[in-house]
C-alpha cells in the first residue's frame, strides 16, 4: 500500500524529474564543464581543450566590460528591490479596499504585467515613453510652485521621474500581495478595532506579520526578475560573448560567475527571512 | 436643589443624541475626505500606468509633420493609419503572428497541462526524495536561463531543433520552459488548498489515481490555470532572449523579434535622412517614432486584446488560486 502510494506520487512528478535532467541538470553540468574548456569549432564539430580556471581569471582581469556591468546590476538591484516592495505593498493595500470601481483599477494596475515584460518596455524607455515627461516638463513645476516651496520640489520631481520605472516593474508583486491580503480574515481587524487599535497599529500588528511570507516571495521574485530582465547589462554582454564572438567556454564561465553571485545574494535574503518565517509556521 | 427625575432623563438623552449626531457628522465628512483622497491617488497612479499606452497610440497615429510640429502634442491633425500599414508590411505581420501564437499560446497550453499534473503530485503525495525534488524545483526557479543557454543551444542544435518551435514547446510539455518552476509552485499551492474529500469519494467509487486526477481534480484547477495561462502566454510573447537564441532565420521570427528588427531599421533610415538633410534644417532631426510606435502597438495588440477579455476572471482567479500561499 505504501509502495503504491510512492509509485502514484512519482507517476505525477516523474514528468518533471525527467525534464529536470534533460533541461536543467545536464545542461548545468555541461555548462560547468565548458567553463573550464576552450571550445573551438572545426570540421568535426566542437573541439574542447582544458584550460583550467583561465576563463574565470579572465572575467575579473582581462574583460573590461564584465565587472562594471556586474556592479551596475547589483547596485540597481539593491536600490530597486526595496522600492518595488514598498510601492507594490501600497498599491495592494489601496486595491484591497472595498470601494466602488476597484475591479476597474485592478485591471489598470496589472497592465504592466502585460506590457512591461521583455523588449517592449526597453524600446519604450529608449524613446522616453515609459517615463512621465510631466514630472520634468510642461508646467507642472510652475503649478506646484504655488504649493511646495522651490528647493525640495526639483528633487521631488526627479525622484518621481525614476519612480515610474519602479511602478512599471511591480505588476506581479502587487498581484502577489493582493492575493496575500485576501487571505487575512477580517475578524482579526474587527477584534483589533474593538481593543482600540488604530489603522496604523493594526497594519503593523496584523497585516505585516500575516503578509511576511509574501514579502519573502516578492523579494525573491523581484531579485530574480531584475537579474534576468531584458535590459540587464550582464545578460546582453553574455549574449554578445556567446553568439556574436562564438566564445562558448568564456560565456559559460561568465554565466556561472553570475549565477553564483545571484545564488549568494538569494542565500542572504533567505537567511534574513528564515527566522521570521519559522516563527510564522503553524498558523495554517 | 434636587432635579426632577424626568428632567434629568430628558436632558441626558438629548445631550447624548446631540453628541452622537455631531460625532456621526464628523465621521461622515471624514469618510468623504478619505474616499476623495483614495480616488485621487488611484486615478493618478492609473494615469501613470496608462500614460505609455496613450503616448504610443497618439504618436502612432501622427504623420511626420505632426511629430515635427511642437504645437501638436496629443491629437494628430489628420487621422490616418498609414504608419500601421508601413509597420504591418515591414514586419510581415501575419507570419510573425503565427510564430508567436505557436511559441506562446502553444507553450502556455502545454504548461497548464504539465505543471498542473506535477503540482498535483507534489501537493498530494509524500514519497521518498520529496524534499529533495521540491528543493530542486525552487532551485530551477532561481537558475537564470543565461547560465545554461550554451549547452541547451548545443543540445537543441544536435537534435536539429534550431529554427523550429520545438525548443519552446517540448520543455513546456515537461513542466519546464519559461518560468515553468514558478507555475508548478502555483499549482502546488492551489491543490494543497482543495479538500481531500473529493478524491476519497472518487477512490471509493473505484477510480484509479490518474482517472481521479484527470476527471475530478484537473477540471477544478481552472482558477490556477487561468493565472498560469495568462502569465505564461504573455511572458512567452514578450520574451526576446529565447527566440533570438533558437530562431535565427527571418521567416521564423516571432513578433517581438520582428519589432526589434523594424525598430533598428527605422532608426537607421531616420539617421540616413538626417545626414542628407541640409544645414538649415538642423535641429529638426527626423525620427520615425510614429512608425516605431505603430510597430510596438501591433506587436502587443493580440495579448492586450486577450487581457481585456480575461482581465475580470484573471483578478478573481488570482484571489482564488492562492498564488501567494506560504
Amino acid at each position: 500500500m505504501r509502495w503504491r502510494h510512492f509509485l502514484e506520487g512519482y507517476s505525477f512528478v516523474g514528468l518533471w524529474i525527467a525534464g529536470f535532467f534533460l533541461f536543467m541538470a545536464i545542461p548545468l553540468g555541461r555548462s560547468l564543464y565548458y567553463s573550464f574548456q576552450e571550445l573551438k569549432t572545426s570540421r568535426e564539430g566542437l573541439i574542447a581543450e582544458y584550460v583550467g580556471t583561465l576563463h574565470f581569471r579572465a572575467a575579473f582581469t582581462v574583460d573590461v566590460n564584465f565587472l562594471p556591468l556586474l556592479r551596475e546590476t547589483m547596485t540597481t538591484m539593491l536600490s530597486h528591490v526595496p522600492l518595488v516592495l514598498v510601492f507594490a505593498m501600497i498599491c495592494a493595500l489601496l486595491l484591497n479596499r472595498h470601494a466602488r470601481g476597484r475591479m476597474f483599477f485592478r485591471g489598470i494596475f496589472f497592465l504592466p504585467v502585460i506590457i512591461a515584460s521583455g523588449t517592449i518596455l526597453k524600446k519604450l524607455m529608449e524613446q522616453g515613453a515609459a517615463q512621465l515627461p510631466i514630472f520634468m516638463q510642461y508646467d507642472l513645476y510652475s503649478k506646484l510652485r504655488l504649493f511646495i516651496p522651490g528647493d525640495g520640489l526639483v528633487t521631488l520631481l526627479e525622484y518621481s521621474d525614476s519612480l515610474t520605472l519602479v511602478m512599471w516593474d511591480s505588476g506581479v508583486q502587487i498581484l502577489i500581495f493582493l492575493a496575500g491580503l485576501q487571505t487575512i480574515s477580517p475578524q482579526l481587524y474587527e477584534a483589533a478595532k474593538c481593543d482600540g487599535a488604530t489603522k496604523w497599529e493594526s497594519f503593523w500588528k496584523i497585516t505585516f506579520p500575516m503578509i511576511l511570507p509574501m514579502v519573502f516571495v516578492n523579494t525573491l521574485f523581484t531579485m530574480v526578475n531584475s537579474f534576468t530582465k531584458a535590459d540587464n547589462g550582464v545578460m546582453n554582454h553574455l549574449r554578445t560573448v556567446v553568439f556574436s564572438n562564438n566564445n562558448y567556454g568564456y560565456g559559460s564561465a561568465l554565466g556561472w560567475i553570475y549565477f553564483m553571485m545571484i545564488f549568494m545574494l538569494l542565500g542572504i535574503v533567505f537567511l534574513l527571512f528564515r527566522k521570521s518565517l519559522t516563527s510564522m509556521e503553524g498558523r495554517g | 436643589m434636587k432635579e426632577a427625575p424626568l428632567d434629568y432623563v430628558k436632558r441626558n438623552i438629548s445631550g447624548r443624541l446631540e453628541a452622537g449626531l455631531r460625532h456621526s457628522a464628523a465621521k461622515r465628512s471624514k469618510a468623504i475626505v478619505s474616499s476623495l483622497v483614495y480616488y485621487f491617488v488611484l486615478l493618478s497612479l492609473s494615469f501613470v500606468f496608462v500614460y505609455p499606452l496613450l503616448y504610443m497610440v497618439s504618436k502612432s497615429l501622427m504623420q511626420s509633420w505632426d511629430v515635427a510640429d511642437a504645437t501638436v502634442r496629443w491629437i494628430p491633425t489628420r487621422f490616418s493609419l498609414y504608419n500601421y500599414q508601413v509597420a504591418f508590411a515591414e514586419m510581415k505581420y501575419w507570419q510573425g503572428f503565427l510564430n508567436s501564437v505557436v511559441t506562446s499560446f502553444g507553450s502556455a497550453a502545454l504548461q497548464i497541462v504539465s505543471c498542473s499534473l506535477i503540482g498535483y503530485g507534489f501537493a498530494r503525495y509524500r514519497f521518498p526524495g520529496y524534499g529533495l525534488w521540491l528543493g530542486l524545483l525552487v532551485f530551477t526557479f532561481l537558475v537564470p536561463p543565461q547560465t545554461i543557454v550554451v549547452p541547451l543551444y548545443m543540445f537543441f542544435s544536435d537534435l536539429g531543433w534550431i529554427n523550429t518551435h520545438l525548443p519552446f514547446v517540448v520543455p513546456a510539455a515537461f513542466g519546464h520552459g519559461l518560468q515553468g518552476a514558478l507555475f508548478v509552485l502555483i499549482f502546488i499551492q492551489f491543490y494543497r488548498r482543495l479538500p481531500g474529500v473529493l478524491e476519497e469519494a472518487a477512490r471509493i467509487d473505484g477510480a484509479g489515481h490518474m482517472r481521479t486526477y484527470w476527471q475530478i481534480m484537473f477540471p477544478l484547477g481552472r482558477p490556477a490555470m487561468l493565472v498560469v495561462f495568462l502569465f505564461s502566454s504573455v511572458w512567452h510573447w514578450n520574451d526576446n532572449f529565447q527566440p533570438s537564441t533558437y530562431l535565427q532565420l527571418p521567416p521564423f521570427y516571432n513578433l517581438a523579434q520582428r519589432m526589434s528588427g523594424f525598430y533598428g531599421k527605422a532608426n537607421m533610415s531616420a539617421e540616413q535622412m538626417s545626414q542628407s538633410i541640409s544645414a538649415e534644417a538642423i535641429g529638426m532631426a527626423p525620427t520615425l517614432i510614429n512608425q516605431i510606435m505603430a510597430g510596438v502597438i501591433l506587436s502587443i495588440l493580440p495579448i492586450l486584446l486577450m487581457y481585456l477579455f480575461v482581465q475580470r476572471y484573471f483578478v478573481e482567479s488570482v484571489e482564488r488560486s492562492g498564488i501567494a500561499g506560504e
